[in-house]
């Protein structure tokens, strides 16, 4: 497979060639969710924009940006981002700051975008990648520090630091998904199993003192208990997501089919796709996508353990982790079986900078296979 | 670079076991969802997702027995909104605006039912098709630059159905009406609503969450089955008969309280007229029919205005024959003629005593006619309407006997017919019914019962002892007039035997014939029947209910009536005074209408009108035999040889015995004054008209006796000078009738 040189041939790393099976995996999981953003935004998109490929055609459009930079980013080696570790999160703490500034864009009461227009992104997708590069990087090179209470302190607070930002933004699921990815990494590099526990307890402490003092997470957790007992209100979202998975059955309704898109489910082309593909794909429809991920993350484990160092193995533990924990967080979700929190599925969630985003993230897991010992 | 440790690598696989296992768990979770809440939510789904529009079902027709139509429902359109679509449009105001101006509603009233936080408000239902056309031109409504634009988007116009009573007032108690959501609320609207309302249809449409339908997605259309027609047993001619003559009475003898009339075949029981006066128009059935009472509750405000409207209104649709009930009094006393018959304990010879009142325990209770009717029989006694008799034959019957045939003859159940309200009275209970309640019972005193029951008990006598079930319903039919169901005629049960029926019947034709119901004699009808006049409650405030039950023909019956005149107050209110005439007139046009035949007795046609024949022109010689058979006399005027006028003129109806006048030349020299017959008995009439050579002729054509009648008016009048032979009207009223 010859890839166009975009780079120049100094600068492009084709190592030992690209794990396609990873490839195909990822090019299938984009594929089913293009689909899945049609079929789920078409009604909205009709009703609310007027255009009933209004969605489609920015995902679209991001989903190409995503792949160029899938290919960029597999042809760049992996070390360059061990030497750009810290500036790169430099750049993102300052990134994270400037949102809470008035430079950042409020939408719905959170601030989480930069950018003018059309053209905003999320500084959080970003912080997750700047995060992992860095934790993979400083624990590549201060792996003994971390079994001491102090190294594992110095981590907790570099991730407390990028996860307190998003969460002032507020963006509570953004701060759960990156403490978990940077819990993982310091798990992976070798964390001392007490400090795990210990951290595991205040964890949880610390989640129950938050819904505790916002009245917002409050009624969603106790709307998780019994979403039918607010229908209108709190439980609505949940509960329409619960008629959409319930009325698939085996085979769903059929690809288009879905009768919850029609404004009941609230934006069903992002973070309640998965309810969705449940109604019009069934149980079948489903599975295939937690099989796909699976796959994925079967994979991306393999390449991490199979990983030329210890900095890759890291990196690559990392983006897959991250994947992991938002298929799981979104989907535990949308099946009632945790707090709403709007944690998007990867690669098929409707939203511009996370596809193109994790497609780059794929990209530097692909270059991490080109060096593979076989 | 360092590699990756052993321990890290195992980290790795570790992190991706705990992975699988959440992602198995979160694929039983899906499971669960999809399979075992599954069908529930599913449902739960498609109730948010879909719209159900019920279609009306078309309500049955109601027929009367020959097919006339007495309701129908008509197509009309219903107005409905979306307020939804109504806020998203933006035009609630304009809306508002024509919505209220073409309906004639409240403005303010529309408007909110606009912004309700729905996604279906009905505006107005049975909106006839002008307005509706009004409405449908602002939806395709051509702009000044040629477009064709919706200005009434969110409105929406549907089928409805609108009821129409053809006649209007004609038989309202028994026909009833419909409500708004054309359910039946009275009448056979109300009792048979089961086989007119039909099976209303659905379209289930899918609909999006702001309740617009969405197109292609799903309908599923459920064909709405039109209601049964229902055929009646009424005749809407006797119906019309009885109500016109229910009118008159009640303006002739200022009656108070209304009045009511039920004729029945008695053979099926079927009812051929039920009427309740006043009656109301059924095309606008909560207006009332009283503008005084309207007027007097105008007046009226807030919660007493209410209740007074509602006092009045339900009074209005009350079907007198049904629902309403009264002391039968002396028309009852066929009743306990037949017990007594079916007892054996008196024979129609038997004779009794009336000094004008008997002594009953510590009670005198007297006869109507307080000097008493002396010695009579026990015909005589019913004829005369005796009291003493009836408490004596009461007394025969005991009251364990007379309650088993008050029960037998269903006065203490419902008689089973098929309207709504059907009232029953509690009788006396059995351990306070002694001497005094048997004795006042026994002439129908003391008790209350229905018009209805009755009629029914009295079809008993007519049906050779058998009761049958009085039903208002003949037949169920389609629209292709293919009969679904019949209506059989039911006997209740066998009261009394044959004999005793044909017995009372007897009897009850000479109360007609001879006694105090006189007044309801039709000659070749057979009628036979029983006045009844009852003094309401309490006692001594000079209200009465005259009343009539008679049937014809007395030896097989064929209809049975009865007619009630509540609180006659007019200078007469006896039963035999003021119910008898009007119930003969109803039943000569019911019997004529009905084509039954006449049977005429031999003493009829002695006194039947006979044609006077023509012998203008003939000789003299010939006249005789012109005459021979024609039961007529005849006196010749001068010595002519040929007759060349006569008095009366050929064709003239006069009573067999008359005599008819014939001139052989023209003189007025025999020219008579016609005398005052006005106040006159029977015989002193005829001995006056006679005498001046003039021809009598009784108006009503009844057999009248001395002393209970006297002329009333005459025609042509005292004093006027006219041809001997000429025919001198006289019209008789009764006098002592009870």
């Amino acid at each position: 497979m010859k890839f166009p040189r975009l780079l120049g041939k100094t600068q492009t790393d084709r190592g030992k060639g690209i794990d396609y099976t990873f490839l195909t995996v990822v090019i299938m999981l984009l594929a089913y969710g293009l689909i899945m953003v049609f079929s789920a935004s078409s009604a909205s998109a009709h009703y609310r924009m007027g255009d009933t490929f209004y969605f489609i055609k920015r995902q679209g459009i991001c989903a190409v940006i995503g792949l160029i930079g899938m290919y960029v980013f597999s042809v760049i080696h992996y070390k360059k981002y061990y030497k750009w570790a810290l500036p790169f999160l430099g750049i993102v703490v300052i990134l994270l700051v400037l949102v809470l500034t008035p430079l950042g864009v409020e939408v719905n009461g959170a601030s989480r975008w930069l950018g003018f227009s059309f053209l905003t992104f999320q500084p959080s997708e970003l912080a997750k990648f700047a995060l992992i590069i860095f934790l993979a990087k400083y624990l590549t090179d201060n792996g003994k520090m971390l079994e001491k209470p102090g190294g594992f302190i110095a981590n907790l607070v570099i991730i407390g630091l990028i996860a307190g930002l998003v969460l002032l933004e507020p963006h509570m699921s953004g701060a759960m998904v990156i403490a978990g990815v940077g819990v993982v990494i310091l798990y992976v590099a070798g964390a001392k199993k007490l400090h795990l526990s210990i951290l595991a307890v205040l964890g949880i402490v610390g989640a129950f003192g938050l819904i505790a003092i916002a009245p917002y997470r409050m009624a969603r957790f106790t709307t998780f208990l019994d979403p039918f007992a607010d229908m209108q209100g709190e439980g609505f979202q949940i509960v329409q997501s619960l008629y959409a998975i319930g009325s698939g059955g085996f085979f769903g309704l059929g690809l288009g089919q879905s009768r919850q898109k029609f404004l009941y489910l609230p934006e069903p082309q992002n973070d309640f796709i998965f309810s969705i593909i449940c109604e019009e794909l069934g149980f079948f429809g489903a599975l295939l996508v937690i099989v796909l991920f699976a796959v994925l993350i079967w994979k991306g484990i393999q390449i991490a353990m199979r990983a030329p160092d210890k900095f890759s193995s890291l990196l690559v533990a990392g983006i897959i982790s991250l994947v992991a924990i938002q298929v799981i967080l979104n989907i535990a979700v949308v099946t009632s079986s945790m707090p709403a929190t709007g944690v998007p599925l990867p690669f098929f969630s409707y939203g511009g900078t996370s596809l193109i985003i994790m497609l780059c993230g794929m990209g530097i897991v692909l270059n991490v296979t080109r060096h593979i010992k076989k | 670079m360092k590699d990756m440790n052993l321990q890290g690598k195992k980290r790795i696989f570790s992190v991706f076991a705990f992975v699988v296992i959440v992602l198995v768990a979160l694929v039983g979770r899906c499971f669960w969802i999809q399979f075992v809440d599954g069908p529930n939510l599913q449902i739960r789904a498609i109730e948010q997702q879909t719209k159900d529009k019920t279609i009306n079902s078309k309500r049955g027709v109601i027929y009367d027995r020959n097919g006339k139509i007495l309701a129908q429902s008509a197509s009309v359109e219903l107005v409905s909104v979306n307020p939804r679509e109504i806020a998203d449009a933006g035009n609630a105001d304009f809306v508002a605006d024509t919505l209220s101006s073409i309906l004639g509603l409240d403005r303010n009233a529309v408007f909110e039912k606009l912004h309700k936080n729905s996604s279906y408000e009905i505006i107005k239902r049975r909106v006839e098709k002008p307005e509706a056309e009004a409405i449908r031109g602002y939806m395709s409504y051509t702009n000044e630059s040629g477009e064709t634009v919706n200005m009434m988007k969110g409105v929406y116009l549907s089928e409805d159905t609108k009821r129409y009573y053809p006649y209007g007032p004609l038989a309202a108690h028994v026909i009833g009406f419909v409500g708004t959501d054309n359910q039946g609320l009275s009448g056979v609207e109300l009792s048979f609503d089961n086989y007119l309302k039909g099976l209303p249809g659905r379209v289930v449409t899918a609909k999006n969450a702001i309740g617009t339908d969405m197109p292609y997605q799903y309908e599923k259309y459920i064909n709405p089955e039109n209601g049964a027609n229902l055929v009646l047993t009424i005749d809407e001619t006797i119906q019309h008969f009885v109500e016109k003559h229910l009118e008159q009475a009640v303006a002739e003898y200022n009656v108070q309280n209304g009045a009511a009339c039920i004729i029945m075949n008695c053979k099926t029981g079927e009812i051929l007229a039920m009427a309740t006066y006043p009656s109301y128009d059924l095309n606008d059935p909560f207006t009332l029919n009283d503008p005084a009472v309207q007027a007097e509750i105008d007046a009226l405000s807030g919660e007493e205005r209410t209740t007074r409207y509602n006092e009045a209104i339900q009074q209005m649709w009350r079907n007198k024959a049904v629902v309403d009930t009264y002391e039968p009094g002396s028309t009852f006393k066929g009743i306990t003629t037949a017990m007594a018959l079916e007892e054996n304990v008196v024979g129609v010879n038997d004779m009794f005593n009336c000094s004008g009142h008997l002594q009953v325990g510590p009670h005198s209770i007297g006869c109507w006619k307080s000097g008493g009717h002396g010695s009579l029989t026990f015909v005589q006694g019913v004829e005369n309407s005796c009291n003493p008799v009836f408490m004596t034959v009461g007394s025969r019957i005991g009251p364990q006997n007379f309650y088993k045939y008050y029960k037998a003859f269903g006065f203490a159940e419902k008689t089973g017919f098929d309207l709504p309200g059907e009232a029953v009275c509690a009788f006396h209970a059995m351990e306070n019914f002694n001497e005094v309640e048997l004795a006042t019972s026994s002439f129908g005193q003391s008790f209350q019962i229905t018009p209805l029951q009755l009629v029914t008990a009295y079809s008993a006598i007519c049906n050779d002892g058998t009761m049958v079930r009085p039903r208002i319903a003949k037949a169920l039919v389609d629209d292709d007039g293919n009969v679904l169901k019949t209506f059989e005629t039911e006997y209740i049960r066998k009261v009394i035997s044959a004999e005793t029926a044909a017995t009372t019947r007897t009897i009850l034709e000479s109360v007609v014939t001879n006694g105090t119901s006189k007044n309801a004699y039709i000659p070749g009808f057979r009628i036979a029947g029983k006045t009844g006049t009852s003094e309401k409650l309490p006692r001594g405030n000079g209200k009465y209910i005259a009343s009539f039950l008679g049937f014809a023909p007395a030896n097989d019956p064929e209809i049975i009536g009865l007619l009630i005149l509540d609180e006659p107050m007019g200078d007469t209110y006896m039963g035999g005074q003021i119910a008898a005439p009007t119930f003969k007139l109803i039943f000569d046009d019911v019997l004529r209408y009905m084509g039954v035949e006449p049977q005429y007795t031999t003493e009829e046609i002695e006194t039947m009108d006979l044609p006077v024949p023509n012998v203008v022109g003939l000789p003299v010689a010939d006249v005789s035999n012109a005459f021979a058979n024609s039961g007529l006399k005849y006196q010749i005027v001068g010595d002519g040889d040929t007759i060349v006028s006569q008095i009366p003129n050929g064709g003239t109806a006069l009573p067999s015995g008359s005599t008819v006048v014939l001139y052989t030349r023209e003189t007025s020299e025999n020219d008579v004054v016609v005398p005052d017959v006005v106040g006159c008995s029977v015989t002193e009439t005829n001995r006056r008209i006679t005498n001046a050579g003039l021809n009598i002729k009784i108006s009503g054509d009844a057999e009248v006796k001395d002393g209970e009648a006297v002329a009333a008016t005459q025609s042509p009048p005292p004093g006027t000078l006219v041809p001997k032979g000429t025919v001198v009207t006289v019209e008789f009223k009764y006098i002592n009738v009870h």
